[in-house]
């Protein structure tokens, strides 16, 4: 199995002119309410990508629906599907024509980690987006229902500001036998 | 009191107009000013490849500044002459048989003329044979 050195880059979100903490919790609220997708389906989790957009799933209860069809107009890129080592470089180039702040998601197991092609000897899949993306959130399944990339919004969106759109359920201790 | 051309009309509301124009300029420059202020300076870069004009995330085949055949425009510059008679004529056509020019045929010499001359931008096209649909090939 052939380990290439593929590049990753380990930056934080570059900074502005001004700094205000307060405003940037505001804006970070306002960018965690209107997150824009690249409309980007690389494979078999975009249709789960595009029912999630549709009417049944509504995406747009969250702020997300907005699918933009230019990266230089979007903030989220979704990295729906199998990332081929012929699609790596689109992706980067994508990536690199996204602006600030940016985010990533990786939907779905092959966007994670190869998923169910990581096997010995295979030659054409690169096992996972984190290998040269900085990935926010991922989302396992697969491929992951609409509700599971609901989920992943409402992360991302929790990552971003720190707010939360609804509290996390109280985990309850079940009493030892 | 009279009016001069000279003199200043609006003296007395010049403060108001600054006031507004001043209101619609921060309105206009403002947003970018902040969002210049606010906005990351930099973005995070894989292939330094921000800059590509494609965004389709190949990377493109050849340059867009190419040389190709510009067939159309000499029917964009046609499509000008008859428009310009058609725009011209509407007025003439509400003039037309007017009082004014009851009972002499000078509306019609002029309108004749006019649209005479007009055309002959139309015949000069024709004799320079821009109708015929064929493949031209210019010399470069």
């Amino acid at each position: 199995m052939g380990k290439e050195d593929i590049p990753t880059i380990n930056e934080g979100v570059p900074s502005s002119i001004i700094q205000f903490a307060q405003l940037d919790k505001v804006l970070n609220v306002g960018r965690a309410n209107s997150l824009w997708p690249l409309t980007f389906g690389i494979a078999c989790c975009a249709i789960e990508m595009m029912a999630t957009g549709a009417a049944r799933f509504d995406m747009s209860r969250f702020g997300a629906e907005v699918f933009r069809p230019s990266p230089r107009q979007s903030d989220v890129m979704i990295v729906a599907g199998t990332i081929t080592k012929k699609m790596m470089p689109g992706i980067k180039t994508l990536y690199d024509q996204m602006p600030e702040p940016k985010w990533v998601m990786a939907l779905g197991n092959c966007a994670i980690s190869g998923g169910p092609f990581a096997f010995e000897g295979q030659y054409s899949i690169v096992t996972g987006a984190d290998e040269f993306l900085p990935v926010d959130v991922y989302v396992p399944g697969c491929p992951p229902r609409p509700e599971a990339l609901l989920q992943g919004i409402i992360e991302l969106e929790h990552k971003i500001s720190g707010w939360q759109r609804w509290k996390s359920p109280k985990t309850k201790t079940v009493p030892s036998l | 009191m009279e009016l001069q051309f000279t003199e200043f009309l609006y003296r007395d509301s010049i403060l108001w107009i600054s006031a507004f124009a001043m209101g619609g300029l921060c309105f206009a420059l403002g947003p970018i000013a902040i969002v210049y202020l606010l906005m990351p300076l930099k973005t995070r870069q894989i292939l330094k490849k921000r800059d590509q004009f494609i965004e389709c995330a190949m990377d493109p085949i050849g340059d867009s500044w190419i040389r190709y055949g510009v067939v159309f425009y000499l029917y964009a510059l046609i499509f000008l002459a008859f428009d310009v008679d058609v725009l011209f004529l509407f007025p003439v056509a509400v003039a037309y048989n007017g009082e004014w020019l009851n009972g002499s045929y000078r509306d019609f010499i002029e309108i004749v003329l006019f649209v005479g001359i007009l055309s002959l931008a139309v015949v000069y096209a024709w004799v320079k044979g821009v109708f015929k649909w064929e493949r031209k090939t210019y010399q470069r």
